[in-house]
């Protein structure tokens, strides 16, 4: 397999150890939970438009969580 | 709440099936399907937006546990394009518009399945991060390309 030398062989490495796993296991490693404060303090939310979710997420989220637009 | 397992993903697909729900796995939860080695805190579903679909989206959630109300349900079955579920089993997050893609059918047609799951292709999943240009996604995105590029290079040609 050839593989685009300007990846960093470490990532390369991550790559095909992931593939070697079956998926159930990549799930349980990959899939976490840690609370997000305000983004977990509601069971359910909905928008009317992507646009409007963006626009809470960052009027509403600390900034270290990442939701806000570059 | 615990973390989305393959036992869920499975009674996703089962459900959904039963309800004909037309949908995607998007996001970093579809390239963690897709072999993409990184950690994601809940699964994102891309749904086709149609009144039809919703309402079995509806009906599929709730056999899954989820505990809609009906204000809720009317939510999903409206034109909300973005749904997130923190009052189910696990966590997980409904979208209709996903950012830099621009219809369900489209994205479809390039889907990859996954032992049975349906998934975006990777250049939807960085499309759609690369619009939405979040911090988040800004820094994932380099080691997410760099994958699309060893993905790519193990599909038949």
């Amino acid at each position: 397999m050839e593989t685009d030398p300007q990846i960093p062989t470490d990532w390369i490495a991550d790559f095909e150890a992931a593939a070697r796993r079956p998926l159930a296991l990549r799930m349980r490693y990959a899939f976490i939970h840690t609370y997000k404060p305000v983004l977990d303090d509601a069971r359910f939310r909905a928008f009317e438009t992507m646009a409007e979710y963006r626009e809470w997420c960052e009027r509403n989220l600390p900034t270290w969580l990442g939701y806000g637009r570059v | 709440m615990a973390a989305f397992e393959y036992r869920q993903a499975l009674e996703v697909g089962d459900a959904f099936a039963r309800h004909a729900v037309q949908y995607l796995f998007i996001g970093k939860s579809g390239a963690i399907l897709l072999g993409y080695p990184d950690t994601t805190q809940n699964a994102v579903l891309f749904l086709q937006r149609s009144p039809r679909n919703r309402r079995a989206a509806v009906e599929a959630l709730r056999e899954l546990g989820f505990g809609l109300t009906e204000a809720e349900a009317a939510d999903i079955t409206r034109r909300k394009d973005f749904v997130q579920l923190r009052n189910g089993p696990f966590d997980l997050d409904l979208v209709f518009a996903p950012d830099g893609i621009e219809c369900f059918e489209d994205a479809w047609s390039r889907h990859v399945d996954v032992e049975g799951f349906p998934v975006c292709h990777p250049d939807d999943i960085i499309a759609s991060k690369a619009a939405a240009n979040r911090v988040k996604d800004r820094e994932s995105l380099p080691r997410l390309r760099a994958f699309r590029e060893y993905w790519m290079s193990l599909q038949p040609r």
